[in-house]
C-alpha cells in the first residue's frame, strides 16, 4: 500500500509541475502591482520601485521562473509578500481550521446521508423516497452563504445558541466544538444531499441485482442483507463522491468560512489574489493540489478496501 | 516533501493548541479591566509598521500603539488643534524653516527596549523620509536634516519653509516615532511585531482572525482604562453585522449608506458619522482622445448632476464639493462652486467641438461598493448629453493598476488626506504626479495647468500669499476642468452602548474612532 501512495505519488510530480507553471503564468497576466497594493496609493514611484527591486518583481520573468521553481523543488515555499511570514507558517495557521470543518462536514453528510439514501431505496416511490428526495435537492440547491447567513439569524441571534464569529480567541474544546457546529452543518446538510442521492441511486441498482435476489431466496436476515451484501456493494461510488466532494471543500468552503468569520486555505487564497501575493497564492495551490492527491490516494486504497475486486497495484 | 511533512506537523500541533483551547495569549489577559472588541472591517492586516501602514484598518491599529511629536487631540481631525504629544513644546524660527522640538522625559517603548530619545526622532524621520523603507516619502520632501542636539532636544532644517511642516510630524501617515533599537533589530519584520509608545502595545496576530494590543501600563498619560483591544477581522458587511447585534463585536465599520445609518439608528444602534470625508472626484484623461479638447471636458462637466448623486448617497454621509479641494481642507477655496448641471449646453459644446452626436468613452471601474453604484449613476447622466460610457467592471487592485497605466478616460478616485491644500494639489493636480511621470502618484487627469501657483504656494513662508496662490490653483483647474469634484463620504461607525471613548468624535485622520487610555466598556459581568 506504502509503495502504491508513493508511485501515485510520483505520478502527480508532471501534474503538479503543470500546475505550478498555469499558477506562476496566471497570477502575473492578472493585472495588479503586488507593491502597489503593499505601500497603498500614496507610494511615491521610487517607494514603489524600491519594493519590486525588494520582492524581486523587477527581474525577467524567466528568472522569476527559474527561482520560483527550484524554490519549489528544494521544498521552500518562500514567505508572503504582505505578511512576510513563510508560507508554511501561513498555512499551519489556517489548515487546522479547514482540516476540522472538513471533517466535520463530511462526518456529518455520512451520518445523515447514508441512512437516509438507504431508507429512500428500500423504500423506492413511497412516501419516505419522495420527501428524501425533495430535501435532497433543497440541500443541493441552497446556495452554502444563504444558508449560513439564515442558520446565523436563526440560531445565533434570535435564540443564541451559537456564536457568530466562529474563530474564538480562547475557549477550551468544548467551546471550540460548539463553534463549530454552525458551519458544519450549514456545509455537512449539502454533503447529506450528496450522499443521500447518491446511495440512494446505488442501493436501487444493486437491490435489483441477482445476487440479493439469491441471498433473499437463502433466507438472508433483512438487515445482513441490506448492509453486507447490499450497502457494501453500493459504496464504490459513495466513496467516489465523498472524495471529491472532500477535496473540493478543502479550497471551496470560503463563502462559509467568510460568514461564519472562521479562517481557512479557501480566505487565505481570496485574500492573496486580492493583494496580488504572488508568493503565497502559489505556495497555497501547491499545497491545496497536494491535499486533493492525497484524497485521491486515500480514495483509491478506500475503493481496495471496500471491494476486494479491485486491486491496489 | 520535508517542507509539506512539517506543515502537516504545524498543522497539527497548531490543532491541538486550537481543540485543546490554551490560547497562546490568555496569560497575559488583564482579568481586571475589560477588551474591547473592534471589527475594521478588513480581511487580515498588510503592515502594522507606522511607515508603512497605508490602509484601511492597518493605520487604525498603528495609530493606538504610536505616538508622535505632535498630536490630533483623539476625536479631532482639525489641523488647527494639533497639540503637544512626545515633544513637550516646539519652537521654529522666523523663517519656519527650523524648527526645535523637546521632548518629554521619561516616555518607555513597549517591549523594554528602552527610553524615548532624540536619537529615535531623528531615527524615524530619516526612516519616514527614505523612500526604501517608507510609504510617505512623498510627504516629507522638504526635510533636509534632523539632528539631535541632545538627548530630548532635536532640530529640523527644512530646504524651504513648510506651513504644513507640524502636520507631517503629527499621529498621522509617517510621523509617527519608532524605536531605533527595536525598527534595527526587527528588520523587515518590525511590521509584524511593532515596537512603539502608545497606550496599547502589540501582542499577537494570528492570521485571518484577529490582532492582539495590550495595555501599556506605563504610558505617559496614564495607565489605559482597558485591559486590551481585539481587532477582529471580518470583511463581511453581513457578517460583521451579525457578530455586533450578538454582541461579540463593540465597536464596527459600518456602510457608508444612508439607508444602513437611520436603519441602524431606528433599531437603536450609536451610530457615529465623522470626518474625514473621503473625497470623490471623476478625473478626465486629457491623454486619451477627445478629453484633449476642454470643451469635451466642459461638456461632461455639464452633464454630471452631482445634487443627484449626493441624494442617492444620503445627506448624513455625503457631503457636496465646493472645489476640487474637499472641504474643511486648509486653503479651501468655494468662489467659484461646483460646475453647473446643465444638459443642453452639453450638448451644444459636444457639438461645438465636432460631436453633434455624442460620444464614446471608456472606464475603468472597481466593483467596490462605494464607487461602482456611483459611475452606474454617472453612465446614466452622461447618456443624457449623448455620452456613451463604457465601464470596464474589474477588482479594486485591477483597476488601480489600469487607471495608473492610463488606460481610463475618465478615473473616479476617492481619498482622504492630511487636511491642507498642498497635500492635495501636488499628488492630485501637479504634472509632476502625472501617470507615467517618474514622480507618478494620483494626478489621472494629467493636469498642468496650475504648475507654477501650486509649486510657489508650497514654499511660500506668509500665509495670506499662500492662500492667493492655492486659490488661484483652484480657479485654473476649474476653468480647464481637469476634474469634477464629486462629494465627500464620511466615516461610519457602529458603537455599542456599553463603549465610551472618552472623548468626543468629531474626526478620525486614520479612519476609525480612536481607542485611548480613556476608553472603557462597560460589561455586565464586572
Amino acid at each position: 500500500m506504502i509503495q502504491f501512495a508513493i508511485k501515485r505519488l510520483m505520478l502527480a510530480i508532471p501534474t503538479l509541475l503543470a500546475m505550478l507553471t498555469a499558477v506562476f503564468v496566471l497570477v502575473r497576466l492578472v493585472p495588479g502591482d503586488p507593491a502597489a497594493v503593499m505601500l497603498g496609493d500614496q507610494a511615491s514611484a521610487e517607494s514603489l520601485a524600491a519594493m519590486r527591486e525588494q520582492l524581486g518583481l523587477n527581474q525577467p520573468i524567466a528568472m522569476q521562473y527559474i527561482h520560483f521553481l527550484g524554490d519549489m523543488l528544494t521544498g521552500n515555499f518562500g514567505a508572503s509578500m504582505t505578511s512576510g511570514k513563510t508560507v508554511l507558517q501561513e498555512v499551519s495557521l489556517v489548515l487546522p481550521w479547514t482540516l476540522q470543518l472538513t471533517f466535520a462536514s463530511v462526518l456529518i453528510g455520512l451520518v445523515f446521508g447514508l441512512p437516509l439514501g438507504v431508507w429512500a431505496a428500500l423504500r423506492r416511490n413511497a412516501w419516505p423516497d419522495y420527501v428524501g428526495r425533495i430535501l435532497s435537492l433543497t440541500g443541493l440547491s441552497f446556495p452554502a452563504f444563504v444558508s449560513a447567513m439564515l442558520m446565523l439569524l436563526v440560531f445565533a441571534i434570535h435564540f443564541r445558541w451559537f456564536p457568530v464569529i466562529g474563530s474564538l480567541v480562547d475557549g477550551g474544546f468544548v467551546s471550540q466544538l460548539h463553534a463549530l457546529t454552525l458551519p458544519a452543518l450549514n456545509l455537512g446538510l449539502i454533503m447529506t444531499a450528496y450522499v443521500m442521492r447518491v446511495t440512494r441511486s446505488s442501493m436501487i441498482s444493486v437491490l435489483g441485482e441477482d445476487y440479493i435476489r439469491t441471498a433473499k431466496a437463502k433466507g438472508v436476515r433483512p438487515m445482513r442483507l441490506v448492509l453486507r451484501h447490499g450497502l457494501r456493494n453500493a459504496l464504490i461510488p459513495i466513496v467516489t463522491v465523498v472524495g471529491l466532494y472532500f477535496g473540493t471543500l478543502i479550497g471551496n468552503s470560503v463563502l462559509t468560512e467568510i460568514v461564519f468569520n472562521r479562517p481557512g486555505l479557501g480566505k487565505l487564497i481570496l485574500g492573496a489574489l486580492n493583494t496580488r501575493d504572488y508568493t503565497l497564492l502559489q505556495g497555497l495551490m501547491v499545497v491545496f493540489a497536494l491535499c486533493v492527491i492525497v484524497v485521491n490516494i486515500i480514495t483509491d486504497i478506500v475503493y481496495g478496501l471496500v471491494d476486494p475486486r479491485v486491486k491496489i497495484k | 516533501m520535508k517542507a509539506i511533512g512539517l506543515t502537516l506537523r504545524m498543522s497539527a500541533v497548531a490543532a491541538l493548541i486550537t481543540l485543546s483551547g490554551v490560547s497562546p495569549w490568555a496569560s497575559a489577559q488583564d482579568s481586571e479591566r475589560a477588551t474591547i472588541s473592534v471589527s475594521p472591517g478588513i480581511a487580515d492586516i498588510t503592515s502594522l509598521d507606522p511607515h508603512r501602514a497605508s490602509l484601511i484598518g492597518d493605520k487604525g491599529i498603528v495609530a493606538e500603539m504610536f505616538n508622535a511629536l505632535v498630536r490630533f487631540p483623539p476625536g479631532s481631525s482639525d489641523p488647527a488643534a494639533l497639540e503637544a504629544d512626545l515633544a513637550e513644546r516646539w519652537e521654529s524660527s522666523d523663517d519656519k524653516k527650523v524648527w526645535t522640538f523637546f521632548l518629554r522625559k521619561g516616555v518607555m517603548f513597549h517591549g523594554g527596549y528602552g527610553e524615548l530619545k532624540a536619537a529615535d526622532v531623528v531615527y524615524s524621520l530619516q526612516r519616514a523620509a527614505d523612500p526604501k523603507r517608507s510609504s510617505f516619502s512623498a510627504n516629507f520632501t522638504a526635510l533636509e536634516k534632523v539632528e539631535a542636539l541632545d538627548d530630548y532636544t532635536v532640530k529640523v532644517t527644512l530646504k524651504y519653509p513648510d506651513t504644513a511642516f507640524l502636520g507631517r510630524v503629527s499621529n498621522y501617515h509617517g510621523g509617527q516615532i519608532v524605536s531605533k533599537a527595536a525598527a534595527e533589530k526587527l528588520g523587515e519584520r518590525y511590521g509584524q511585531a511593532p515596537i512603539g509608545t502608545g497606550p496599547f502595545a502589540f501582542s499577537e496576530h494570528i492570521t485571518q482572525q484577529y490582532v492582539k494590543l495590550v495595555a501599556n501600563d506605563q504610558y505617559f498619560r496614564g495607565k489605559p482604562k482597558l485591559g486590551a483591544i481585539v481587532y477582529r477581522m471580518i470583511p463581511s458587511d453581513s457578517a460583521r453585522e451579525l457578530a455586533f447585534a450578538s454582541d461579540e463585536l463593540d465597536l464596527m465599520l459600518g456602510k457608508r449608506e444612508q439607508r444602513w445609518v437611520e436603519r441602524s439608528r431606528a433599531r437603536g444602534v450609536t451610530v457615529d458619522v465623522f470626518e474625514p470625508a473621503e473625497f470623490r472626484t471623476l478625473f478626465l484623461n486629457r491623454n486619451i482622445k477627445p478629453l484633449d479638447d476642454v470643451k469635451v471636458r466642459q461638456a461632461i462637466a455639464a452633464s454630471v448632476n452631482i445634487n443627484e448623486i449626493i441624494r442617492y448617497a444620503g445627506k448624513d454621509v455625503a457631503d457636496g464639493g465646493c472645489s476640487i479641494i474637499p472641504n474643511g481642507y486648509q486653503g479651501l477655496d468655494c468662489s467659484v462652486g461646483p460646475y453647473a448641471y446643465d444638459p443642453a449646453h452639453a450638448k451644444a459644446l459636444l457639438a461645438s467641438a465636432g460631436y453633434p452626436n455624442g460620444l464614446k468613452l471608456k472606464s475603468v471601474v472597481s466593483n467596490a461598493a462605494p464607487q461602482l453604484p456611483i459611475m452606474e449613476i454617472i453612465q446614466a447622466q452622461l447618456a443624457k448629453a449623448g455620452v456613451t460610457l463604457e465601464m470596464e467592471v474589474v477588482d479594486h487592485a485591477t483597476y488601480q493598476a489600469k487607471s495608473r497605466q492610463d488606460q481610463s478616460a475618465i478615473v473616479f478616485y476617492g481619498a482622504a488626506r492630511y487636511p491642507g491644500a498642498d497635500y492635495w494639489l501636488t499628488e492630485f493636480y501637479d504634472s509632476a504626479s502625472a501617470i507615467g511621470a517618474p514622480a507618478a502618484m494620483s494626478n489621472f487627469g494629467h493636469c498642468s495647468v496650475a504648475d507654477d501657483a501650486i509649486r510657489k504656494a508650497r514654499v511660500e513662508a506668509d500665509p495670506q500669499t499662500q492662500l492667493e496662490l492655492w486659490k488661484k490653483a483652484q480657479v485654473q483647474i476649474h476653468d480647464d476642468v481637469c476634474a469634477i469634484p464629486l462629494f465627500g463620504l464620511k466615516q461610519v461607525w457602529a458603537k455599542a452602548a456599553s463603549v465610551d471613548y472618552g472623548y468626543v468624535l468629531h474626526g478620525a485622520l486614520n479612519l476609525q474612532p480612536p481607542v485611548t487610555e480613556l476608553t472603557t466598556v462597560k460589561r455586565d459581568e464586572q
